[in-house]
């Protein structure tokens, strides 16, 4: 892999898993709640798109519905999906506090899983599928690859718009009043179900839509690219950059994707080399999150911004 | 029943075998708008938990709470604050992630909390006039000076004039404070209980629970004594001051000094 590609490569996915970084960021960090099903929103918006992009079905394919619509539908669809399906897991489970929830919402991301392997009807079950519509955006001489890059980040971009308005205004203000103390922020008519169920589903739509994006970039959506291993990447990603602020939870996201992108660029003669290759990634990435974590890399950084010249 | 403004109807609560309110037939007293209700009585008698099922913290076992004739059995907390109910905490809250002018402006009902103005940056119009509230209430209060500094800056007493300051932005029709002097030092208690005044003074009906009597009987016009949960007295402070079993129950040799 040369090195064009890799930086093109972090570029695509470390923004579009930024996106998810951020949702939880707003989630967890100043929404106080652990959702460990962030993956399941995400694979609602890639689904969303297939299902709306698609071919009706023929020859060998189970699936039952497909519309053939535009790209911008499936985009479109996939950031309401996800905010359709939060409000349904969303309404029963945000009276949960803490661990209960993380439970809760890790649970309906496994059903979710589960459905999406074994009801062949929606997306051909574990084939998933494949040749997802991808949007010819290419500009002149500049590739498709250059503009999905371009893509994810003026998707990312636009997420850090809306969420820091919303933080920045009194809502943020009553929610970091809600997180502090939930007793004395009702004791002020501040609605902490209301609040809590509003941010839940605000924060799905980007990640449907990162969703959508993702679909067009692998053309191919299938039940085992949406595992709990997305969203244990994502709360990595949190936890490396600090949950304190968006750049953290960005920086983290992308140095996370830049590791992986890097490991899985390096070319292996032999399958055994391949084998201890991938040992010796899990081994390293654990010793790189002791090692950011002991010494708080990314929070220092943003403390440091933070602190008046 | 129409004047009384807040009505505690036959409540019993019990947590656990614990009957902590009520007795046998339930705790039952009423205020009147605009009334400055003073609630005494030993620990353990009561205070803190009529407080907290007023508020919707706690739900009764049986009986209920009316305000302005409307029974707050099945209210949430939230929606019984935006009734116009205010109160404090016996053991104080703040918000640690916010700044101490920002713990107040967040009692005001901001219209910047509906996500529709949010996205439209419609509430920095609000914002200012906010501001300058919270910055008049934490002057009056005598925290006017440390409006940027952290709450953990503020002692025991400063947090308590901290929650009084991010109650009264909201202008409450009725406002509960537990035990608002503990812990405050003298020339604050002057402050504060020039504030009551005036609060009782523009109508805001007022329940306050105090174990400094000297403060309470003052400046109160009623008083209510609470003893293992239920009523033992209701009366002007004068009143209660010459009743024999509060005297006996409660104000024993402070009263005589």
């Amino acid at each position: 892999m040369n090195f064009e590609s890799l930086l093109v490569a972090v570029l695509t996915f470390g923004c579009l898993f930024s996106v998810l970084t951020l949702s939880l960021n707003l989630q967890y960090a100043r929404g106080g709640m652990i959702n460990f099903g962030i993956v399941a929103y995400f694979a609602v918006g890639a689904y969303a798109y297939a299902i709306v992009t698609q071919e009706p079905p023929s020859g060998l394919d189970q699936y039952l519905i497909g519309f053939d619509g535009p790209w911008w539908l499936g985009f479109l669809v996939a950031g309401v999906g996800a905010a359709g399906f939060a409000l349904l897991t969303g309404w029963p489970t945000l009276r949960l506090r803490g661990e209960y929830l993380a439970l809760t919402t890790f649970a309906f991301a496994e059903v979710l899983h589960s459905f999406l392997l074994n009801e062949r009807r929606i997306g051909n079950g574990s084939v998933g599928m494949a040749n997802v519509e991808r949007p010819g955006i290419s500009w002149g001489d500049v590739s498709d690859s250059y503009m999905f890059a371009v893509a994810a980040l003026l998707l990312m971009l636009a997420t850090i718009v809306v969420y820091r308005s919303i933080l920045v205004s009194p809502y943020g203000r009553a929610m970091d009043a809600v997180r502090d103390d939930e007793m004395a922020a009702e004791a002020v008519g501040k609605d902490v179900a209301r609040m809590r169920f509003e941010i839940f589903v605000i924060s799905a739509v980007p990640i449907g839509f990162a969703g959508a994006l993702y679909a067009m970039i692998t053309t191919l959506v299938s039940p085992d690219l949406f595992t709990a291993e997305v969203t244990f990447f994502v709360w990595i990603a949190l936890v490396l950059g600090g949950e304190r602020t968006m750049l953290g939870a960005i920086a983290g996201t992308i140095v996370l994707v830049l590791f992986q992108e890097v490991v899985r660029g390096i070319p292996f003669e032999t399958v055994r080399s391949a084998q201890i290759a991938a040992s010796v990634e899990h081994m390293l990435t654990g010793a790189i999150f002791v090692m950011i974590l002991r010494w708080q890399v990314f929070e220092r950084i943003s403390i440091r911004r933070s602190l008046p010249a | 029943m129409s004047q009384d403004f807040l009505s505690v109807d036959r409540v019993t609560k019990r947590f656990g075998g614990l009957q902590a309110l009520g007795g046998e037939n339930g705790l039952s007293f009423t205020v009147s708008r605009g009334t400055f209700l003073g609630l005494i009585g030993p620990n353990g008698a009561g205070k803190s938990t009529i407080f907290n099922v007023i508020s919707g913290v706690l739900k009764p076992n049986t009986g209920a709470v009316y305000l302005d004739g409307q029974n707050l059995s099945e209210t949430r907390p939230a929606e019984i604050a935006a009734h116009g109910l205010g109160r404090t905490f016996q053991t104080p809250r703040a918000f640690p992630s916010l700044p101490i002018l920002e713990n107040v402006i967040v009692g005001a009902d901001s219209a910047g909390e509906r996500l529709g103005s949010v996205l439209s940056g419609h509430w920095r119009r609000g914002e200012p006039k906010l501001k300058e509230k919270a910055a008049t209430v934490l002057q009056l209060v005598g925290l006017g000076n440390r409006m940027t500094e952290s709450v953990a800056s503020l002692s025991g007493g400063e947090l308590r004039m901290l929650e009084v300051a991010r109650q009264l932005v909201r202008d409450p029709k009725i406002l509960l404070l537990d035990e608002p002097t503990a812990g405050v030092d003298p020339s604050l208690q002057g402050k504060l209980s020039d504030i009551l005044v005036r609060l009782h003074e523009d109508g805001t009906t007022l329940i306050v629970v105090e174990h400094n009597l000297h403060f309470l009987l003052r400046i109160a016009d009623s008083i209510v004594v609470l003893q293992n949960g239920e009523l033992l007295a209701q009366g002007s402070p004068q009143a209660i001051r010459s009743d024999e079993k509060v005297v006996a129950a409660y104000l024993g040799a402070d009263h005589a000094a």
